[in-house]
């Protein structure tokens, strides 16, 4: 029995897609069999991250109405064996979909799969209760900004009010030299506030952007950042790593992976 | 049969009215007969009680309850009084025993109050845990919270103007205390998310004096001034 995983944040824009485009990757690469869910209907967008836009032909709302079967809508990943995407459907919105439609098809996935990788909307709306109803546990993303983590703070309520357990977090896109000056928080400070478990601090990297433009997760890769989402990827899955040195030099270890 | 009584039943009990006009003997003799009559329909049911019309001592009361007792199977659970003098001072006596329970009862609450959360209580309330901003807490008495503070905080909700909030973090965005509103001092240039480390983090206590709110550190001084 799989792992079905929402990865949430509340605000917009902090790195959810990104998130889960290359957490999906990495564990791909880890050898484990994935499943990639946009639940963002009518923005979506994983597709264009992943590179498969130009091969969908049924989506999320196609399955849960029945219009086809679910192996239908799977998109294979290219150069995975167990690797697919189930994308969300662009001319519909949020209502298409019901709480328990989602959790009867994620809970029907994770019989097959071990992992489930859900990519949350914004909002904290019907979207955000689809994504998160049959999630077994959350990443939270934030970025270290008063406004993203303030809603990051809404987003762990809810999902501890919906009984979902196993809440981590990731810090995405920070930038050293600002911390350093004091001028941006840094992940002690979003984790003192928040207090959960840190899974990962993902560095401001101009290279997300290149590979996000090109639809190749860049996780694993010999950048910062793909190093930074390989390490989340082995600590989802119970290993211990050290969190990585994120203030250019590279290389050097320094904090240990927290757990709770 | 005259009409000295009339009985009306609902599911849970009866009320019987008493002609004023009517005497105790006439009464009693109607109403045995009238539950007599009815005991096979009511059969043993555990039902209330309420007598209107003629006001009735408590002897009067007693008596009629045997007679229901000795006609019929129907177990009277207890006399519902209509007397307003009477409900007027239970009500008040109730009311003042909840207020003063108030002040010196409390409840504890384990967890993080997060962003959005709302907790309101009666009484007073400890917090085991942080209280974030955009969380708000309100309780007509006291509030301690064992953590940080820095969310909106209501003490003393339902006027009560001695009513304090201590935390071993106190920087919240609001603080109303009976009637009296603070809010934190503006940031404007610094940073939001910036809290005070250079100095030790200390307990703090909030109250109110005259028309303000009043933070310091907790010392015997203050708490000595405290009035539950």
């Amino acid at each position: 029995m799989g792992e079905v995983i929402v990865v949430t944040s509340g605000k917009g824009g902090v790195g959810k897609t990104t998130t889960t485009a290359n957490v999906g990757t990495g564990l791909a690469k880890l050898e484990k069999k994935v499943v990639l869910i946009d639940t963002d209907i009518g923005l979506r967008n994983l597709d264009v991250v992943m590179g498969l836009e130009n091969r969908i032909v049924y989506n999320l709302v196609d399955v849960i109405e029945g219009t086809c079967k679910i192996n239908q809508a799977f998109i294979k990943v290219k150069g995975y064996n167990n690797f697919y995407l189930l994308p969300s459907a662009q001319t519909r919105d949020k209502t298409a979909v019901t709480p328990e439609q989602m959790k009867k098809l994620t809970d029907q996935l994770k019989e097959e799969f071990d992992y489930v990788i859900i990519d949350c909307p914004a909002g904290i709306e019907q979207g955000f209760h689809n994504a998160i109803a049959g999630a077994d546990r959350a990443l939270v993303v934030t970025t270290p900004e008063v406004s993203a983590v303030r809603d990051a703070d809404r987003i762990i309520g809810l999902l501890e009010a919906n009984e979902i357990k196993q809440i981590h977090l990731i810090v995405n896109r920070l930038r050293m030299d600002m911390v350093k000056r004091g001028d941006m928080m840094s992940s002690d400070d979003v984790v003192e506030i928040l207090a959960i478990p840190l899974i990962g601090v993902v560095p401001d990297d101009e290279n997300i952007v290149i590979s996000t433009n090109q639809g190749t997760p860049l996780v694993g890769n010999n950048t910062l950042a793909g190093k930074a989402y390989m390490n989340i990827c082995r600590r989802v899955g119970g290993e211990e790593v050290a969190f990585l040195e994120l203030d250019g030099k590279g290389g050097l270890f320094s904090r240990l992976f927290r757990k709770n | 049969m005259g009409n000295a009584v009339v009985i009306k039943g609902t599911t849970y009990g009866f009320s019987v009215f008493i002609d004023e006009q009517a005497d105790f003997t006439t009464i009693c003799t109607e109403l045995g007969e009238k539950f007599r009559e009815s005991s096979k329909f009511f059969g043993d049911a555990r039902m209330a009680i309420s007598f209107d019309g003629k006001p009735l001592d408590d002897g009067q009361q007693r008596k009629l309850l045997d007679i229901i007792a000795e006609n019929s199977e129907v177990h009277i659970v207890c006399v519902i009084e209509h007397n307003t003098e009477t409900e007027e001072m239970h009500r008040r006596s109730l009311e003042e025993k909840l207020q003063a329970l108030e002040g010196t009862t409390g409840q504890f609450y384990k967890g993080n109050l997060r962003s959005g959360q709302v907790l309101e209580t009666e009484t007073s309330i400890i917090i085991i845990g942080d209280v974030n901003q955009g969380a708000t807490i309100t309780s007509k008495s006291n509030i301690i919270v064992l953590g940080s503070l820095l969310g909106n905080v209501y003490a003393g909700a339902g006027g009560n103007q001695n009513a304090f909030v201590m935390a071993l973090e106190l920087d919240p965005v609001q603080i109303r205390i009976a009637d009296t509103i603070a809010r934190a001092p503006d940031k404007a240039g610094k940073m939001l998310w910036k809290r005070e480390k250079e100095k030790p983090k200390e307990p703090k206590i909030a109250f109110r004096s005259g028309e303000n709110i009043f933070i310091e550190p907790v010392s015997r001084t203050v708490l000595n001034d405290i009035k539950l």
